[in-house]
């Protein structure tokens, strides 16, 4: 383990590659980019466009090892590609999901085989999952899914209703799918994992308008729809371990820390230009956020720090979410008190719309932050049992 | 980048650890807060010795450098005997005030002397009224060139009664004044004051004390930065310590989830109470890294204003939150006197009303954020 000496600074190395990073944002980036892409279809279109271009430059999959088609750069490298990658509205599209968790989760659990076949076009930017893990009867109780994939020559046959599920109809190209194996087993240990193609027969996607306007979130009917015995990810029944170790990536995955900045600086930059920070009100509150922006980044890099040192940090990764998520949200609604009755003013092409709507979005895009990848209580649920050794709630 | 700290860092921390626990097995806190000096003189004399009192002072005066992350460390182990003893007052704020007094000089003498926890010193900075007007004293410093006459009253004074020197501020004709006095010198008298927290405080009066020009360790503009600069260290240092207070209600708040039963379970397993806990754990641990930040920073000498108000501003909110979900996790056995969550929840209280409040440092933030400065009583 290399120095192991508490450090809060960013090596020389590691600040020059943000500079740099910022430097192919600038470039890269529309002029009116404002962020966050299942708004319309050329916005997507733009995403692929974009993971194509990190793909060529090995940015996509920097900290994953060369033999995947990585740069085996260090933790918090990636630290840094992640926060400028969400502060500047996540380009990357849809597929931060594969270089996040689901990538490491087949590299964790696959054959060699699935490896091979999976991992590079992921490095290549050239491929989009989703998940398939909730149901319409099973949301924070995930365990009681009732998808049955039914063991059949030559693989299963996989039966049920998917929900929640984000960027199936963008359309993603594979499915991480949470399906039950052995019904006569306790609910924990009959769940497996497949890797499904969606194009096979059989598999509707069906998008859910949210409040947001996006088709980001989807319904996925899977109909006797035979999957191939290769597509199993990891040992058949086990899939609850997996799952539990996809989460704590997926927790830990998304600096949300650095969009909540990113949004509050504009704000800030916009209240001083219009006057409204000469209300002491208005100052107290947006250096509140910003106080809150970094316990929640301080969080992040703890559960980090100890990822390096190869711990999987599950209550840690949790109470980072926690503050992340909440602030998040803090952002948005408090920055639209700040801008006042102008604040309910969206679109781009709206006038007068304050900073072309960033916090009107802020504030609707975070409505689910405390609800995806575990609510905030099945957060807190995690910090309990696994962290404070609280006794399971009954 | 490295938020886990080092194996020094953490030997240190279990030394304090384990010297805490031996300290308040000898000498139960609540007896230490009944006796005469109110503090623990036994556990004081050992710091020097462990070198805690030279930790924030330089190489030059018998100090330890600049090591206000590891002073930090102490500090959260001592807030959680509490093993009271006047470790923030002399070591951090007076030594702060007397940084830069020259090794030969009296006021050099009093810091190595400080550094080696030979005397305890004091700062004596808030007067009747005050909320936390640190740069606004009315106490006087008369007259010209020579021995100059301090006159004023000052309040809250931590330990002045164990002090053997105090640093005190003052308005004079150039300004802010920073004063050294020694306790003993004729005109000086103090009052030990009713305090809702732990540590015993004094009104501190100066009746026309005779203060010579070495006696005046700075005045003016570069008197108003030191004063700035001892309010950083302490609010800094203060926030460790209650860092600590913090980690204590968090171990007895799940021990009593874990162990009370009603409703035939422990009343952990009820999400209610057991949210609370995580909250407050939350809150802990946020507080904690905030803490190592601003410090990891002021020793690697760099700028940590902002990290420093941070800090503070978010700790003083969150150890409000932290006793509020404490006591109503105990329920009515945490009021009492007996249980000893009202050992820390009284000295959180001192914490969130001492070397800032929130707004105060909040607005330390918006100026550092490009707002316009705010004028009236919300400058300091």
């Amino acid at each position: 383990m290399e120095g192991h000496v508490l450090d809060f600074a960013f090596s020389a190395e590691q600040t020059a590659f943000r500079a740099e990073l910022l430097e192919l944002l600038r470039e890269e980036l529309p002029a009116d980019w404002n962020g966050f892409f299942a708004e319309d279809r050329q916005t997507l279109a733009f995403t692929r466009e974009f993971c194509r271009r990190l793909g060529e430059r090995g940015l996509l999959t920097l900290a994953w090892p060369v033999e995947y088609g990585g740069r085996g750069s260090d933790i918090w490298t990636q630290t840094i590609l992640r926060e400028e990658m969400t502060a500047a509205g996540e380009p990357r599209g849809p597929q931060y999901m594969n270089l996040n968790y689901i990538g490491p989760l087949i590299m964790m659990y696959g054959t060699d085989a699935q490896k091979t076949r999976f991992l590079p076009p992921m490095a290549r930017g050239e491929v989009i999952w989703t998940q398939a893990f909730s149901e319409p009867d099973a949301g924070s109780d995930l365990v009681s899914l009732r998808t049955r994939a039914l063991a059949v020559d030559g693989g299963f046959e996989v039966t049920g209703q998917k929900i929640w599920s984000s960027y199936a109809d963008s359309p993603a190209d594979w499915a991480l799918l949470l399906a039950r194996t052995d019904p006569q087993a306790k609910p924990s240990q009959g769940i497996s994992v497949f890797l499904v193609d969606m194009r096979l027969p059989g598999i509707t996607v069906r998008p859910i308008e949210s409040m947001g306007g996006w088709h980001e979130i989807n319904e996925i009917f899977f109909d006797a729809v035979p999957v191939p015995a290769d597509a199993l990810l990891g040992p058949l029944h086990g899939g609850w371990e997996l799952i539990t170790a996809a989460l704590t990536l997926e927790r830990i995955g998304i600096p949300r820390y650095a969009r909540a900045q990113r949004v509050l600086e504009q704000l800030v930059e916009h209240a001083v230009a219009t006057g409204l920070t000469a209300d002491p009100d208005v100052r107290q509150k947006l250096a509140d956020l910003r106080v809150r922006c970094e316990t929640a980044r301080l969080l992040a890099y703890r559960a980090i720090s100890l990822m390096a040192r190869g711990e999987v940090p599950a209550s840690e990764a949790s109470m980072a979410r926690i503050h992340a998520t909440q602030l998040e949200q803090a952002v948005g609604h408090v920055g639209l008190e700040v801008l006042g009755a102008s604040g309910r003013l969206g679109r781009t092409d709206e006038e007068h719309a304050p900073l072309r709507g960033l916090v009107r979005q802020q504030w609707v895009h975070n409505i689910p932050a405390t609800i995806g990848a575990g609510t905030l209580e099945i957060q807190k649920n995690v910090v309990a049992r696994v962290g404070l050794g609280l006794p399971r709630s009954g | 980048m490295n938020l886990l700290l080092s194996a020094e860092q953490t030997l240190l921390r279990d030394t304090a650890r384990d010297f805490v626990q031996r300290t308040v097995a000898r000498s139960p806190v609540r007896e230490v807060e009944a006796g005469s000096d109110g503090y623990d003189a036994a556990a004081w004399a050992q710091m020097g010795h462990l070198g805690w009192t030279g930790l924030l002072v330089a190489e030059a005066a018998s100090g330890a450098g600049h090591r206000s992350l590891e002073l930090g460390l102490v500090l959260e182990e001592l807030a959680g005997g509490p093993v009271i003893v006047p470790l923030i007052p002399s070591a951090v704020l007076a030594a702060v005030a007397l940084e830069g007094a020259s090794g030969t000089s009296p006021l050099g003498t009093w810091l190595e002397a400080i550094a080696g926890g030979e005397v305890i010193a004091t700062v004596a900075v808030l007067e009747p009224g005050f909320r936390d007007e640190w740069q606004k004293p009315r106490t006087r410093l008369d007259g010209d060139a020579g021995v100059r006459l301090l006159t004023g009253r000052k309040i809250l004074v931590p330990f002045a009664g164990a002090s053997s020197v105090i640093v005190a501020s003052a308005v004079s004709d150039a300004g802010l004044a920073l004063v050294v006095v020694d306790t003993r010198a004729s005109g000086v008298g103090m009052r030990r004051q009713d305090d809702a927290g732990g540590e015993p405080v004094f009104e501190v009066r100066f009746d026309g004390v005779a203060v010579n020009p070495e006696s005046v360790i700075a005045e003016g503009e570069a008197a108003s930065r030191l004063l700035d600069r001892v309010l950083q260290h302490g609010a800094l240092l203060s926030t460790a310590h209650a860092v600590g207070l913090a980690q204590r209600a968090l171990e007895l708040s799940v021990e009593h989830a874990k162990t009370r039963v009603q409703f035939g379970r422990p009343i952990g397993a009820f999400q209610a109470v057991a949210h609370r806990c995580v909250d407050l754990a939350c809150d802990v641990e946020a507080c904690r890294y905030a803490w190592y930040q601003a410090a990891w920073k002021l020793d690697a000498d760099a700028e940590a204003a902002f990290e420093i108000a941070a800090a503070k501003a978010y700790a003083t909110e969150a150890l409000r939150r932290v006793f509020l979900n404490a006591h109503q996790i105990h329920g009515a056995m945490g009021f009492s006197m007996e249980h000893d969550l009202q050992l820390f929840a009284r000295r959180a209280k001192t914490f969130e009303l001492s070397f800032g409040s929130a707004p105060f440092h909040r607005e330390r933030i918006a100026s550092m954020m490009g707002m316009a400065p705010a004028e009236g009583p919300g400058s300091r």
